[in-house]
C-alpha cells in the first residue's frame, strides 16, 4: 500500500537540500521498541477529589503492541498522556508514581502520541514542513530533517508531494500526514488516541493499515486506546482494561482479557466484537411529538415536509490570512440534486466522505442556501403557515425556522446555548412561546430517558462528548420539529449513546416527524426507509454506474499570484516587505504641509510601476483603506481650529502615505515565510514565533467555527432578529462560543505539539533548527533601500 | 466570585484555607513560558483576529457613518482593539502576554488587508505595552478588575499619544485632541478593561482556563 515513490520536492526556496533524483521508499531504521514501565501511577487532577489514574502499575515489553479500552472517563486518554509526558500540558494535579521508558522518565524524541482529532496536530501549510515540525524541534540538521520527512511520508503511503497544501487533505489524509509527523521522530514507543474514530469506514481502514505498517516496520512498542475493538483485537496482543474508578480492571492476552470482561465491557458502551449490536433505547413517541401535530391538515404521514428541488452549492474560498500567494477555486460541492423529507419516514444520506452530505443535510435543515436551485417547504409542513412558508427556508426567520426544524452538526459539541443543560434543551422551546408547563414536563422527561437528568443543573461545557451528543439531540427534538436532521450522529460514539441516537430517530419517525440522517454507520442505515447516496455531489442513482469524482484541485496545488511582471515586491522577501511598511508609517509624521504631502505621494506614485508591477489595483483590498483617508479628512477638516480645507487634505494624505504603499505590500506577505525569516534573520526566540505561524493556520477553520455557531443559533431560534440590542447580544454570544473553541483547540493543539518536541529546546543543548532557509536577496537590499528614501522624503522636502 | 483584593501568593495561603478568594500566579519562573502559554496566547489572538475581521467589516462602517457628524465619538469603540491585550494578560499573568497577544491579533489584521497597513504593527505594540506597564507596576501579583481597567486606559493613552495624535487627528485643535484622548480612555477602560475581565472570568467558569491561573481560581473556590 505505501506508495512506491516520493515525488520530487519542488519547493524552489529549498531546493538547495533536495538532491535531484526521485528517491526511492528508504526501509524505515529497524530498531528496537521501549521497554515501558508504569508504577503506582496516581494522578488527581487539582479541583477533582477522586483520582483520574489510580495506581496503576504495569510493565510493557519492547515490541509488544497493547491495547487500553474501559468505558468513557476511565482515563484512558489520560494514560497515554502520562506515557507521553504530556500529562501536565493542559491540566494541574497531584502525580504519585513513576513512568519510565527504556528505564528514564518520558520525554524526547522517542515517544510520539498520535491523537483521535487529526487536525489537532497540523501546525504548518504545506505538507512536508508539517512533517518537519518534529525534526525542527529536536534541532537537527537541515538535510537530515528533509530525508526524515521523505522517509515518514512514504512510510505511511502519503499519495501527495511535500507541496500540497494541508488545508486540501481529507480527514484520512490528515490523519495519515499527523501519523508521519510522529514518525519522522523514529519513535520507540508510539501512543494513540483512538486515531480512527473521526474517519469514515474507508478513511478508516486505510489509516488503520498504515498504522500497522509502519509500527511492524520499526519495530515500536504500541499502545493504543479504542472503544471500537473490533477492528483492532487482531493487531494487538494484549489488552488492558480500565473500570470507571481509573483502576487496571483486566490485562492479559486479547482473547483472554475479552473472555472474562466482554459482556462487562459492552455494558459500560464498549463496541466488543463477540457482543451482539445494541439495540435502540426505548424513547417514548409523545417525547418527540411535532407541536404542530395537533393542528387541522397538518403532516399527514407521507406527506412531503421539506424538498430540495434541483439544488447545487458552490463554495468559494474563506477570506483567508494564508492567502497571500495562493488562489483558491471555488468547490462545487453539490450538483443538481434533489431529495425529499417526508413526515413519519427517515432518509439517510449515504456516500464516501466529501461527497456532500453534511452540505445537503445543511440544505435540507435549512440552515444554509444553496448557490442554484431552491429549497422549500411542501404541505404537510408549510400548511397554516401563511405567507413565510411560501419562501424558499432559508430565506425563514429563526423562529420560524426553530418551529419547524431541528439540526445537530457533526460536532455536536458546539450546540451550547445555555448556562445549564436543563435551560439549554428549554431554550428553544421558550423562544417559540410553547406552553411553558408543558415544556417543562417534556424536557425533564427527554432528559430522563437520555440519562442527563443528573447533569440538569450542570453548565454543558463540562459534559463528556456522549453526554454532549445526548444534549444537542435532546435540544433539536424537545420544542417539537417537524424535520429532524442528524449529521453523522453516532461517530465515534459508545455504545451507549448509540442507542439514545437511535431511540430518538425511532421514536420520532414513529410521531410522525421526518427524519434526516448523514451517516456512514450501516446500523444506523439499517433503520431508514430510504436512502440517497451520494458520489462527488451528485446522487447516484441505483441503476446508473458511478461517475468517476471530478478532479478536485482545490489549493492542492499554487497557482503563482501573477505570470506578468510582478515588480521588485514580487521579488522580495517577507521581511524586507513588512520593514518597508513599517518605515512609511514612521516617515508619515513628518509631513507637516501640503507641498510636502504632495511630494511624498508623488514619489510613491512615480515609484509604483517599478515597485509593485503593471497590472490592476487590488481595489477590494484597497476600499477599506482609502475609506479611512476619507474619514480622516473629514473629521480633520471639521475639527481643525479653523475649519480649513488644507488641514483635513493634509490629514488624510498624511494618512494615504503609510495606508496604501502598506495594504499593497502586505498582501505580497507569506505569513510562514515571514515567521522563517523572523526566526533565522532576526533571531527572535523560536516558540512564540512557530506557535503564532502555528495559530495563524487555524484562521480558516475558526473562521468556519463562527458561521458554524451561527447556523445553530439561528435553527434554535436563537438568530440575531433586527434591533441592534439584539445583534449585539447574538454576537456576543457568538464570541464566546468561538473563544471556548479556541481554548479548547489550543490545549489539544499544545499537547500535540509537545508530543513533539515544541518545548524541547529549553532542557536540550540544541536549539530549534529551521527546514526552510530564508535568504535575503539582493532585490531585498534594493526593496529596503527603496524603502527608507521613500519614508525619508518628507523629511528631506521640509529641509530643501 | 474568584477576584480578590489579596495580594499575597497562594503559597502565603495554603495554611487558611477559610480564605479561598486568592489570586493564583502563572508558575514561576515568570519568564519561562509554558507550551501551552504561547499557543493559548497565539489562538486567542488569532480568534480576536477573526472578531476583529467580523467587526471590521460589518461593524464598524455603520458606526462610523453613524458618528461622522461628531468623529470623536467613533474613539468610543477604540476598546474592542484592546481587549486581546487585556485578555491575553489575565489568563496567561506573564510578562509579555498582553504584548505578544496584540501583536498577533494585528498581524491577523495587516495579512487580511485593513484599514491601516502595517500601521497596525505599530499599534498593537503601543496597546500592549500600555497593558505591560500597568501590570509590571503590580508586580504581576494582582489581575483583578482594577488592574484591568486601568491597563485598558492605558493602553487607549499610548496609542493616541503616541500614534493616533499624530496621524488620525494631527490637525485637530488641543481642545478636540484632549476630548479624542478622554473617548478613547473611556473605552479602553470599560470596553477592554470591564469586558476583558469579565469575559475572562466567563470564560474560567466554563472550564476552558483549567490550564491557567484564572481556572485555579475557580476550582480553589469551588472546592471550598
Amino acid at each position: 500500500m505505501p506508495s512506491p515513490l516520493v515525488r520530487k520536492f519542488v519547493s524552489p526556496t529549498s531546493s538547495e537540500t533536495m538532491p535531484p533524483e526521485t528517491v526511492r521508499t528508504p526501509a524505515p531504521p529497524a530498531m528496537q521498541g521501549a521497554v515501558v514501565e508504569l508504577r503506582d501511577l496516581t494522578w488527581r487532577p487539582f479541583g477533582r477529589r477522586e483520582p483520574v489514574l489510580a495506581d496503576i502499575s504495569l510493565r510493557i515489553e519492547a515490541g509488544s503492541r497493547v491495547l487500553v479500552s474501559g468505558p468513557s472517563g476511565s482515563g484512558k486518554s489520560t494514560l497515554l498522556r502520562a506515557l507521553a509526558g504530556v500529562l501536565s500540558t493542559t491540566e494541574t494535579g497531584d502525580l504519585t508514581g513513576s513512568v519510565l521508558v527504556d528505564g528514564s522518565p518520558a520525554s524526547g524524541s522517542s515517544v510520539a502520541l498520535m491523537m483521535q482529532d487529526p487536525g489537532d496536530a497540523l501546525v504548518a501549510g504545506r505538507v512536508g514542513r508539517d512533517v518537519a515540525f518534529g525534526p525542527e524541534s529536536f534541532g537537527m540538521a537541515r538535510g537530515e530533517i528533509w530525508s526524515r520527512v521523505r522517509s515518514a511520508l512514504a512510510c505511511v503511503g502519503f499519495p501527495y508531494d511535500q507541496d500540497h497544501a494541508t488545508s486540501a487533505l481529507s480527514g484520512g489524509e490528515t490523519q495519515r500526514l499527523a501519523l508521519a509527523g510522529v514518525l519522522a521522530l523514529t519513535p520507540r514507543l508510539v501512543l494513540l488516541d483512538e486515531p480512527t474514530s473521526m474517519l469514515d469506514p474507508a478513511a478508516a481502514t486505510v489509516v488503520r493499515e498504515a498504522i500497522i505498517d509502519a509500527v511492524r516496520a520499526s519495530g515500536a512498542t504500541l499502545v493504543m486506546v479504542e472503544h471500537q475493538l473490533s477492528d483492532w483485537v487482531h493487531e494487538v496482543d494484549r489488552l488492558v482494561v480500565l473500570d470507571s474508578a481509573g483502576r487496571v480492571s483486566a490485562d492479559g492476552p486479547v482473547a483472554m482479557t475479552l473472555a472474562s470482561s466482554a459482556d462487562h465491557l459492552a455494558a459500560q458502551g464498549v463496541w466488543v466484537p463477540s457482543v451482539a449490536a445494541p439495540r435502540p433505547l426505548h424513547v417514548p413517541r409523545a417525547l418527540c411529538m411535532p407541536s404542530r401535530a395537533g393542528l387541522a391538515g397538518f403532516g399527514r404521514p407521507g406527506s412531503v415536509l421539506v424538498a430540495a428541488e434541483s439544488v447545487s452549492v458552490v463554495r468559494g474560498a474563506r477570506e483567508s490570512v494564508m492567502s497571500a500567494n495562493q488562489r483558491a477555486k471555488p468547490v462545487e460541492a453539490l450538483q443538481d440534486v434533489c431529495a425529499e423529507v417526508r413526515a413519519g419516514q427517515c432518509v439517510a444520506v449515504v456516500g464516501p466522505s466529501g461527497a456532500g452530505k453534511s452540505t445537503l443535510t445543511a440544505l435540507l435543515a435549512g440552515v444554509d442556501a444553496p448557490t442554484q436551485g431552491l429549497v422549500r417547504a411542501g404541505d404537510g409542513l408549510s400548511h397554516g403557515m401563511g405567507r413565510q412558508s411560501r419562501e424558499v427556508v432559508d430565506r425563514w426567520t429563526s423562529l420560524a425556522l426553530a418551529a419547524g426544524f431541528g439540526w445537530v452538526p457533526q460536532q455536536a459539541e458546539q450546540v451550547v446555548v445555555a448556562r445549564t443543560v436543563r435551560e439549554d434543551v428549554l431554550s428553544t422551546s421558550r423562544r417559540l412561546g410553547l406552553d411553558d408547563d408543558a415544556a417543562q414536563a417534556r424536557v425533564d422527561a427527554l432528559l430522563e430517558v437520555l440519562g442527563l437528568s443528573a447533569l440538569s443543573g450542570v453548565d454543558p461545557h463540562f459534559l463528556s462528548g456522549g453526554e454532549q451528543r445526548r444534549l444537542a439531540l435532546a435540544g433539536a427534538i424537545a420544542h417539537g420539529p417537524s424535520v429532524l436532521v442528524l449529521d453523522e450522529p453516532s461517530v465515534g460514539q459508545d455504545r451507549l449513546t448509540w442507542s439514545a441516537v437511535a431511540g430518538v430517530v425511532v421514536a420520532a419517525r414513529a410521531a410522525g416527524v421526518g427524519v434526516v440522517l448523514a451517516t456512514h454507520d450501516p446500523l444506523l442505515i439499517a433503520l431508514a426507509d430510504r436512502r440517497i447516496t451520494l458520489l462527488a455531489g451528485r446522487v447516484l442513482e441505483p441503476e446508473t454506474d458511478p461517475l468517476p469524482p471530478p478532479e478536485q484541485d482545490v489549493l492542492s496545488t499554487v497557482a503563482p499570484a501573477a505570470r506578468r511582471f510582478a515588480g521588485l515586491a514580487g521579488r522580495s522577501g517577507p521581511l524586507s516587505l513588512l520593514l518597508v511598511s513599517i518605515m512609511l508609517v514612521l516617515g508619515a509624521p513628518f509631513i507637516s504641509d501640503l507641498p510636502t504631502a504632495l511630494a511624498a505621494i508623488g514619489v510613491q506614485i512615480a515609484l509604483a510601476p517599478m515597485v509593485l508591477g503593471i497590472g490592476a489595483l487590488p481595489w477590494r483590498r484597497l476600499m477599506p483603506g482609502l475609506f479611512a483617508v476619507a474619514s480622516v479628512s473629514f473629521s480633520n477638516w471639521l475639527l481643525s481650529p479653523g475649519r480649513e480645507i488644507s488641514s483635513g487634505a493634509l490629514a488624510g494624505l498624511r494618512v494615504a502615505f503609510f495606508v496604501v504603499p502598506g495594504v499593497l505590500l502586505a498582501s505580497r506577505i507569506d505569513p510562514s515565510a515571514l515567521g522563517d525569516h523572523l526566526g533565522q534573520r532576526l533571531r527572535l526566540p523560536a516558540r512564540p514565533v512557530v506557535a503564532a505561524v502555528a495559530a495563524l493556520h487555524r484562521f480558516e477553520g475558526l473562521g468556519e467555527h463562527w458561521d458554524q455557531l451561527a447556523r445553530i443559533r439561528r435553527v434554535r431560534g436563537l438568530g440575531p432578529g433586527r434591533s441592534p440590542l439584539a445583534r449585539g447580544r447574538s454576537v456576543a454570544a457568538l464570541t464566546f462560543g468561538l473563544l471556548i473553541e479556541t481554548l479548547r483547540q489550543a490545549g489539544r493543539m499544545a499537547v500535540a505539539m509537545e508530543a513533539r518536541g515544541f518545548s524541547a529546546a529549553l532542557t536540550s543543548a540544541a536549539p530549534r533548527t529551521w527546514a526552510e532557509p530564508a535568504p535575503w536577496r539582493s532585490d531585498d537590499s534594493l526593496m529596503l533601500a527603496l524603502g527608507l528614501f521613500v519614508a525619508a522624503v518628507p523629511i528631506l522636502f521640509s529641509h530643501m | 466570585m474568584t477576584q480578590t483584593r489579596s495580594t499575597k501568593l497562594p503559597r502565603q495561603n495554603a495554611g487558611t484555607p477559610r480564605t479561598p478568594r486568592t489570586t493564583a500566579l502563572a508558575t514561576r519562573p515568570l519568564m519561562r513560558w509554558r507550551g501551552i502559554d504561547l499557543i493559548t496566547a497565539a489562538m486567542l489572538a488569532v480568534a480576536f483576529g477573526v472578531m476583529f475581521w467580523g467587526f471590521d467589516t460589518f461593524i464598524y462602517p455603520i458606526l462610523s457613518t453613524a458618528t461622522a457628524g461628531f468623529p470623536p465619538l467613533g474613539e468610543l469603540m477604540l476598546g474592542v482593539w484592546l481587549v486581546p491585550a487585556v485578555v491575553g494578560a489575565l489568563v496567561i499573568r506573564r510578562p509579555g502576554a498582553a504584548l505578544f497577544t496584540e501583536l498577533v491579533a494585528a498581524n491577523v489584521e495587516l495579512f487580511l488587508g485593513n484599514k491601516w497597513g502595517a500601521a497596525v504593527l505599530l499599534s498593537g505594540v503601543l496597546q500592549g505595552v500600555g497593558v505591560e506597564l500597568v501590570l509590571a507596576l503590580f508586580r504581576h501579583r494582582r489581575f483583578g478588575v482594577v488592574v484591568a481597567v486601568l491597563g485598558g486606559a492605558l493602553s487607549a493613552v499610548f496609542e493616541i499619544v503616541f500614534y493616533e495624535w499624530q496621524s488620525y487627528v494631527g490637525e485637530y485643535s488641543s481642545m478636540w485632541k484632549a476630548v479624542y484622548l478622554g473617548c478613547g480612555m473611556v473605552s479602553g477602560a470599560v470596553i477592554a478593561g470591564v469586558g476583558g475581565w469579565l469575559l475572562v472570568r466567563a470564560l474560567a467558569r466554563t472550564g476552558a482556563l483549567n490550564a491557567f491561573p484564572p481556572g485555579q481560581e475557580v476550582r480553589e473556590s469551588h472546592l471550598i
